[in-house]
């Protein structure tokens, strides 16, 4: 039983991660970059870049694995 | 004083609605209408925060009550994905047993501040996401064992980064504002 075609779930599959994971990437990079100037003695901005540093790993991690799905890598 | 019996926490409560409908589609072998159920898990998950901020009804226990729906369902989620073969058990294991030791720290945490306080990290809210994502990826059959196996050490650097932030670093005298910090679309509620 499914909902839509095998290539409507796949380019589905492929906007929701893909998508989602190229924009976090670069909302992370944008993060980070403003956060340069930042005194990073203080925790809460070390938590920031920190999770920043994370998001772009996990971003490229999600960008990385649609390519292949995709079967461009 | 808010009281728990809220919109927010109706929305959050009704995500553990959509386990059983995942395990019906799961045990049937749907894998579109299990990534769908999780998808309106995920949703569910996003949707409560702005509940909260909508009806003005946050709280220490609905955010505690968020962290630990996040578990259970994406806990189950991925003991039943594991178990039916759909995804890989080792990795699962991993995450499982990484996320119990990160709870056992978060009450650890209470201690120290001496209130009830839901630890989060920038970091903590991404893997978050990535671990509702998990399930999603093996429901959708979609490069499983690269996204399982990636998440291993992403998460073991995320939990022992805030094993030191949780155990060894001073709390700070606003301990529910700066953790709140972190998850801003459900994190004060």
């Amino acid at each position: 039983m499914t909902l839509v075609s095998d290539d409507v779930f796949r380019l589905f599959l492929t906007v929701l991660t893909g998508g989602f994971a190229g924009a976090w990437t670069i909302h992370d990079v944008v993060l980070i970059a403003r956060l340069r100037g930042a005194n990073r003695r203080d925790p809460l901005v070390r938590d920031k870049l920190f999770g920043c540093a994370m998001g772009i790993v996990i971003g490229m991690i999600g960008v990385i694995g649609t390519l292949r799905f995709n079967g461009v890598l | 004083m808010v009281s728990p019996w809220n919109p927010a926490n109706a929305v959050t409560a009704s995500r553990f609605l959509t386990l059983p409908l995942l395990w019906w589609a799961i045990d049937h072998g749907y894998h579109q209408y299990a990534t769908l159920f999780i998808l309106i898990c995920g949703v569910l998950d996003k949707l409560d925060g702005l509940v909260a901020r909508l009806f003005d009804c946050r709280s220490a226990f609905g955010e505690m009550f968020d962290a630990i729906t996040d578990g259970l369902c994406y806990g189950c989620g991925l003991i039943l994905v594991a178990a039916y073969g759909w995804a890989p058990v080792v990795p699962v294991v991993f995450v499982i047993g990484l996320g119990l030791i990160n709870t056992g720290l978060r009450f650890v945490y209470i201690r120290r501040a001496g209130r009830t306080v839901n630890y989060k990290s920038y970091a903590m809210e991404r893997i978050v996401a990535y671990t509702g994502y998990l399930i999603g990826f093996a429901t959708g059959r979609m490069q499983v064992d690269f996204f399982y196996w990636a998440f291993v050490p992403v998460m073991l650097v995320i939990v022992m980064h805030d094993a030191k932030r949780m155990l060894v670093d001073p709390v700070p005298a606003g301990a529910a504002g700066m953790a709140g910090t972190a998850g801003t679309e459900r994190g004060a509620r």
